[in-house]
């Protein structure tokens, strides 16, 4: 029998076919099913398979719930306990990218089935692109509970009778000092240990104190660069003569009103006289980073998950403290944290996500760990003290005194996210190329208004 | 037979032109299902994007795509109204203009300088010079933000400047921007010029220093014209680096202080993840690739040669 030879030529034919079939097989993509593990790194792809359901979870780093120690297979692992019909699968992102990512899976139309953060995203940015599904089916029996804590609440998680966001949990942001450094400089006798405030005065002296005494490298640093941590700063303007950043409608902002600019101003003269310093090329985290080294001796950008992330590298006490107000009256920046759901169009999957939602935040033996787990404070008045009788409590009861100092919401004002570049663009202005403030503010203002 | 002999070579010579039109039509299909697999790649990564781009460019489109309102010349109008991007193109043209030419000359000097060492010598060299490019830019860029801190980084230490904002300073954040571009991007021209000068003809070298020509003119008149080619890629490739430098700016600075080391390359990434305003950045992305195609095409007329 003779036996045919495959020349040279034909093996080079089939091999050139055989990768161009294989080109277009791996661009075309697939749309088999199949069944995820439930594992990290996952992407947002998801379907369903056989009666059991796929879906996806992205979380931006809330305490446990998402960063390098992410307890989201404990959570996932207790969710499948009840729900092992469901398997979801999770990726963590981070506040330097995380927005990017998202943006690239809108885009891409590849989002995740659920995903946690704020109302400022999941409202304001995502919500209003008609880009989430409506949760008022689970707002429904948990409404009035969740009001009894904090209307503002409520109505940052909602758009025009559309509720976006389940929440979770709740915080407020506040700055914090270095203990020693300020016992030390005898800067103590300008704060209220009782009830965690100063005035505006008493901050102006205390800075000075601290910058006279040399005890620390500088006294505090305004990071003007970046893009997360803008609560911090815009507290301590809003704070320091009574501003507000937006109107109280949240349709306007209105930074560039007589408080904010004095605000401004009086800081722009701290820096001046280096009882402040102003650094264009820092962000949030290097702010909290020289806080940590004891480089600064005050921080602008703290609250519990902070001060658990940096526990191991301090050497001194933070000491958390409201933001200094003229009329001792301090009214803090609001963190809030929950779930939305991206609108897939596929019913069983937006099913199988609220249930995993509900199971998180309403199961009476999950819903006071998944708070736990964030390091914030209940949104459900039901939920009473999570941290009673826990190693955290102590810890816990240092933010919690200052949970009544939570001042208007406004996270939810148009061209929220644009807002935040113009922000750290208008401190630049101030601070480091000497604009007036009236004029930033001005141009702030002309440029983030609707 | 005559008649017969002479059709025989006719009808042999047009079998064998048959043959050979068989032969090439063979050899053309072969060449071109090699090319296919490349030829897939660049269709579907390179020219649809492109032409999505160019679509794109003329849409007021948002992060709602489905809304995407058609916008004429809108988008490129505003942008030649626009003082950041003005700012930012002024940015990319001095990244550019500083750093090809350094960049071009301090490799040349390191490939001829360590061209002559010990071969181990040499391998040390180009490992050395090498070591930024395979680092990765985050490493890279988390180093030299170290070095840049204004308290505890080391510039400031040496200097005696503590507490000098280095990265947020609008007189010297987009000159240490440039300082670690050329750091991360001398190794692959090094290497070429050290490949590229063991191609060049020994003897013509010989018989040049024999004729008593100066180590200068050696070198302009026999290695200079020889290196020629690889001068003209580490031009092309430096100066399409240079345009597109993006990662150093979005992890040391995102742009600031005030758009000081904002880049057209950042402006576009600014405008379409932080402002969400895709179709603008869309407009951007073609005057960039616009500006790229025309400076490529200078160096390649000005660097042309006879055999490049």
């Amino acid at each position: 029998m003779k036996k045919r030879a495959i020349s040279r030529r034909d093996f080079l034919k089939v091999t050139g076919a055989v990768s161009a079939a294989g080109l277009l097989a791996a661009c075309g993509g697939s749309n088999s099913s199949s069944t995820a593990a439930s594992t990290a790194g996952s992407t947002a792809a998801s379907t369903a398979s056989g009666d059991g359901v796929s879906i996806s979870l992205w979380t931006y780093p809330i305490g446990s719930w998402g960063g390098t120690e992410s307890k989201l297979d404990d959570i996932i692992a207790a969710f499948n306990e009840v729900h092992p019909e469901i398997t979801v699968t999770y990726e963590t992102l981070d506040y330097q990218n995380g927005d990017n990512l998202v943006t690239s899976a809108i885009t891409a139309k590849e989002t995740p089935d659920i995903i946690m953060e704020g109302p400022e995203r999941l409202v304001s940015n995502w919500g209003v692109n008609n880009l989430m599904v409506d949760l008022s089916d689970l707002w429904a029996s948990t409404k009035d509970d969740i009001a009894a804590v904090s209307e503002s609440v409520v109505s940052a998680c909602q758009l025009d009778g559309a509720y976006y966001e389940y929440p979770l949990c709740m915080t407020t942001h506040c700055m914090a000092i270095n203990y020693e450094v300020f016992e030390q400089a005898g800067a103590l006798q300008y704060l209220d240990e009782d009830t965690r405030t100063w005035t505006t005065d008493n901050f102006v002296k205390a800075m000075e104190t601290i910058r006279d005494s040399g005890l620390a490298a500088v006294p505090g640093i305004i990071y003007c660069g970046g893009q997360g941590g803008d609560q911090g700063t815009r507290a301590l303007v809003n704070n320091l003569y009574s501003g507000t950043y937006t109107n109280p409608e949240h349709t306007e902002y209105t930074i560039n009103s007589p408080e904010n600019v004095k605000a401004l101003e009086l800081l722009k003269s701290m820096v001046d006289n280096r009882s402040l310093n102003a650094n264009a090329g820092f962000q949030a985290s290097d702010e909290l980073q020289q806080f940590a080294n004891g480089t600064a001796a005050v921080t602008f950008c703290w609250n519990a998950s902070n001060k658990a992330q940096y526990a191991s590298q301090v050497t001194f006490t933070p000491y958390a403290m409201a933001f200094p107000s003229d009329d001792d009256v301090p009214e803090l920046c609001g963190g809030i944290w929950g779930f939305g759901i991206f609108d897939s169009g596929d019913d069983a999957r937006i099913q199988a996500a609220k249930t995993f939602i509900q199971f998180v935040c309403d199961d009476e033996n999950q819903a006071a760990e998944s708070v736990r787990l964030t390091g914030f404070f209940p949104v459900k008045e039901s939920l009473g003290d999570v941290y009673e009788g826990t190693d955290q409590a102590e810890q816990m009861g240092e933010f919690a005194s200052l949970m009544p100092y939570l001042g208007d919401y406004y996270n939810v004002t148009p061209n929220w996210t644009a807002q935040r570049q113009n922000w750290f663009n208008m401190l630049q202005e101030i601070m480091v190329n000497g604009t007036p403030a009236q004029e930033a503010a001005d141009a702030f203002v002309a440029a983030s208004n609707p | 037979m005559a008649q017969i002999s002479a059709k025989a070579p006719q009808a042999n010579a047009s079998q064998g032109h048959h043959t050979s039109r068989v032969l090439a039509r063979r050899e053309t299909i072969s060449a071109y299902l090699f090319m296919l697999p490349s030829l897939l790649f660049f269709v579907g990564f390179v020219l649809v994007p492109m032409g999505m781009c160019l679509v794109y460019s003329f849409l007021d489109m948002g992060i709602d795509t489905s809304a995407a309102t058609f916008a004429g010349f809108a988008n490129y109008i505003e942008m030649f109204q626009d003082e950041t991007f003005i700012r930012s193109l002024w940015n990319t043209v001095l990244i550019v203009v500083v750093s090809v030419p350094v960049v071009t000359a301090f490799s040349l000097w390191v490939g001829s300088a360590i061209y002559p060492m010990h071969s181990k010598m040499r391998s040390f060299f180009r490992c050395v010079f090498y070591l930024p490019v395979v680092t990765g830019s985050v490493a890279v860029t988390v180093v030299w933000k170290w070095m840049f801190n204004p308290y505890n980084g080391l510039l400031n230490q040496i200097f005696g400047t503590v507490g000098f904002d280095w990265l947020g300073d609008t007189r010297t954040a987009i000159w240490c921007i440039i300082m670690i571009l050329f750091t991360t991007s001398i190794g692959q021209p090094i290497v070429l010029y050290v490949a590229a000068l063991g191609n060049v003809d020994r003897s013509l070298e010989e018989a040049a220093a024999i004729d008593g020509a100066t180590r200068l003119q050696i070198f302009w008149k026999i290695k200079w014209p020889q290196i020629m080619p690889t001068t003209l890629y580490v031009l092309v490739i430096t100066t399409i680096n240079s345009f597109q430098c993006f990662a150093l700016i979005q992890l040391l600075t995102r742009g600031g202080p005030l758009g000081s080391t904002s880049t057209l390359m950042y402006y576009i990434f600014d405008m379409a993840y932080n402002y969400q305003r895709f179709g603008y950045a869309n407009a951007m992305g073609v005057v960039l690739a616009i500006f790229i195609a025309i400076f490529s095409a200078i160096q390649f007329k000005v660097a042309q040669t006879d055999n490049g």
